[in-house]
């Protein structure tokens, strides 16, 4: 019996091997347009279990699927605060992804979600945030979701969430809040379909409002 | 102008102020400076007694001054106080000004005057720190008291005037020691401002002259009010002698800091700078107007056709105490109040100056109407000032703010105590130097077992305590003491000011209990 067991795994093995491997060299990098830094270094030195720690260099490498490419260029973003304080809400995903003033939108205080349309549901690999690039600061219970459902009420999928004590009752978060840095923060979605990227909030280190300057997300057409 | 469409004008201008400066009386996070002062308001409200501090306070006037404000609403101790009781005292002094303004309608006119009130009532300025526990608001408005009573002594010289001229220094200077520096440009704005005046034709002489004797009877008169005053409150109102002798010797202090160079150390036209355009973050500040309008005032004052003792008095006060206060290198935002309230007063008469000045009908209509419409840039720029970003940096009047994150920080510590044992009298260790530790004290002012230490060596044993808060520099220390019995998270306290709160894992684990997750909306 044990024999048979050995016997059939080792031809499962040897029948998805080229499967396998086939699907690791269609791992490209993913090229990014990353804005100037506005500052250097952070103003004081963070250090806490919940927050990821500062290495101060760059991001390194991330691979993803060969045929992937930037879905949310131009595409319709809704929010909880349509009438941004500062800025338009299509800036989200205009491109331009400058830290200066004239580049980011500032939604209300509390709990806020900008949402992206991809007009498509798509095989996801990576988002990229930046919520607000000028000064060092931890944006507070960030969640990144995605969906097929407009409305977010089904079939939900969690791609982050640093809200570690449930403030905003989407349930208790276990990644680490960041600080805001030029390179954005890139997300991994993991190949999680969906047509609809709803990125939550809570005010920051700084002040209680919410800030975006551009949102990126990376997939594949469904085969 | 007639006297009722004046009166309906400034009714109208001080309800404005009061809107702008009691509404949301809470909405700001209180600052360090602000906590530091209800505090020690506190210790004065539960015992009855006050010790001046020449060290970091300034006079007591806000202190006595809150007393019926807390009696009013019933608040017999610190624990009880709110945001909204002390931060009244100041909003009603700042309103108050408007009142001061009809005094001078004979001066400046009744126009020059309903200009001024609605430019005071709308002053970003002036409404953010009429909104701020400290001394600023009721500093101006015994100020442009006694500029006003020192002008009518220069007009008519009697006694009644300059007691009441005395009085109100001595209240100027029981509210602030530094205000020293606005008296004597008071007094040399009214010695200028009488020597031009008495030119042929332009006499502002109103009343007979006095021999030298009577005016030194006089000039005694208000220097023993002015004495009687600052006394009765510097020394606890006589109970403590000292105090006022001790506010004489903080000269040597504020001398020390004014020249020095710490780290509220700016260059000479800082005050100018931030009231005429500042940008930051997609915001743009001006109160360009008031400048703009102010300098019309003064040329129109200088004018000779124009000669007339208070405008001149009033711009040679303004400039005179500008250019003091932007001499001394330590400079803080509010302390542009006291000759603000000058250019806002010249404001209105430049703006009379243009309304008056206009040739025909629809020229003065439409002086009226940009002045309508400038008013109103003011009113929008007030609200985002004070309601929209009154935390926010990018704001010209906030500076070393309490940040808002610091509410979250309170908020745990609150809602962790809730689920303690002790409850209120949980035991929470403060591991911070003095600058970090306010102002906490003023928001666990609820709290009985709250303890302060600068260094994490001296706090005793830290695992005691369910919760410990600790700045930056002793976060390595404490954590390590407390290894993984505790979760930690950090907050702002203020730009580029991290604090660090350790709660015991076990307390952790029942707050986080109590908080399950809810259902998507």
């Amino acid at each position: 019996m044990n024999k048979n067991i050995a016997m059939c795994s080792l031809l499962v093995a040897v029948m998805l091997a080229p499967v396998v491997a086939r699907q690791a060299a269609e791992k490209v990098e993913l090229k990014l347009q990353l804005p100037k830094p506005m500052f250097i270094g952070t103003p004081t030195n963070i250090k806490s279990p919940n927050l990821e720690v500062i290495t101060g260099k760059p991001r390194g490498p991330f691979m993803v699927p060969a045929g992937t490419k930037l879905l949310s260029l131009k595409r319709p973003v809704k929010s909880s605060d349509m009438q941004p304080v500062i800025g338009e809400i299509e800036m989200v995903t205009d491109g331009d992804k400058e830290g200066g003033d004239g580049y980011f939108i500032e939604l209300g205080p509390g709990k806020q979600w900008v949402q992206i349309d991809l007009r498509a549901t798509y095989a996801l690999h990576a988002i990229l945030a930046w919520h607000y690039h000028s000064q060092a600061r931890v944006y507070r219970d960030v969640i990144v979701q995605v969906s097929d459902d407009k409305d977010f009420l089904k079939g939900v999928q969690t791609v982050f969430n640093s809200d570690h004590d449930n403030t905003s009752g989407l349930g208790l978060g276990k990644d680490k809040e960041y600080i805001e840095v030029a390179e954005g923060r890139l997300f991994d979605p993991k190949g999680a379909k969906g047509r609809y990227v709803r990125l939550y909030s809570n005010g920051n280190t700084t002040n209680d409002l919410n800030h975006y300057v551009e949102v990126e997300v990376y997939g594949t057409p469904l085969t | 102008m007639s006297r009722a469409v004046f009166g309906s004008l400034v009714v109208m201008a001080l309800a404005l102020a009061l809107a702008f400066r009691l509404i949301g009386a809470d909405l700001r996070p209180v600052h360090h400076d602000e906590a530091n002062q209800a505090v020690r308001f506190g210790m004065l409200l539960e015992t009855g007694e006050y010790r001046y501090d020449r060290n970091d306070h300034h006079g007591p006037t806000l202190y006595y001054l809150t007393l019926p404000f807390a009696w009013i609403r019933g608040q017999t101790t610190l624990a009880l106080l709110d945001e909204r009781t002390i931060r009244a005292v100041p909003a009603i002094f700042g309103a108050g000004l408007i009142l001061l303004f009809p005094l001078l309608a004979r001066g400046l006119g009744r126009t020059a005057v309903a200009v001024s009130a609605f430019l005071a009532s709308l002053s970003p300025a002036l409404t953010y720190y009429s909104r701020f526990y400290i001394q600023e608001s009721l500093f101006v408005f015994f100020t442009l008291a006694f500029l006003i009573a020192l002008g009518r002594y220069a007009l008519q010289p009697r006694q009644v005037w300059a007691v009441s001229a005395g009085a109100l220094a001595g209240l100027a200077y029981a509210t602030k020691e530094t205000s020293l520096i606005v008296l004597l440009a008071a007094v040399a704005a009214a010695v200028l401002a009488r020597v031009w005046t008495v030119a042929p034709g332009e006499s502002g002489g109103e009343a007979p002259p006095v021999s030298s004797g009577t005016r030194a009877g006089h000039v005694m008169a208000g220097l023993a009010a002015a004495l009687l005053v600052s006394v009765a409150f510097y020394s606890s109102f006589f109970t403590h002698p000292s105090g006022f002798l001790e506010s004489i010797r903080a000269f040597s202090i504020y001398v020390e800091r004014g020249v020095g160079s710490g780290p509220h150390a700016q260059p000479w036209d800082y005050y100018l700078r931030l009231l005429a355009y500042s940008s930051s973050g997609g915001l743009v500040w001006t109160d360009g107007l008031v400048l703009a309008l102010a300098l019309v005032g003064l040329l129109a004052a200088a004018r000779r056709s124009a000669a007339r003792f208070w405008p001149r008095y009033i711009g040679l006060y303004a400039v005179i105490t500008c250019l003091a206060f932007s001499s001394v290198r330590y400079k803080t935002p509010w302390n542009l109040l006291p000759f603000y309230i000058g250019f806002v007063l010249l404001a209105g008469y430049g703006g009379a100056a243009l309304i008056h000045g206009a040739r025909s009908r629809v020229m003065r209509g439409l002086v009226i109407v940009l002045l309508v419409l400038a008013c109103w840039q003011l009113g929008m720029q007030n609200w985002r000032a004070n309601f929209q970003y009154s935390a926010d940096l990018r704001n010209p009047y906030v500076y070393a703010q309490t940040s808002p994150d610091f509410l979250r920080l309170v908020r745990r510590v609150t809602d962790v105590s809730a689920l303690h044992p002790d409850r209120a009298g949980m035991l929470v260790k403060v591991i911070a130097g003095p600058y970090e530790q306010w102002p906490l004290p003023w928001y666990v002012r609820r709290m009985t077992q709250v303890g302060y230490w600068s260094r994490a060596a001296e706090a005793g044993r830290l695992d005691d305590a369910p919760v410990i808060v600790a700045s930056q520099d002793q976060a390595e220390t404490v954590g390590a003491a407390l290894g993984d019995r505790y979760v930690s998270e950090f907050y702002g306290l203020r730009p580029g000011v991290i604090l660090t709160v350790y709660i015991e894992r076990a307390l952790w684990e029942r707050f986080l209990a109590s908080r399950q997750p809810q259902p998507q909306p």
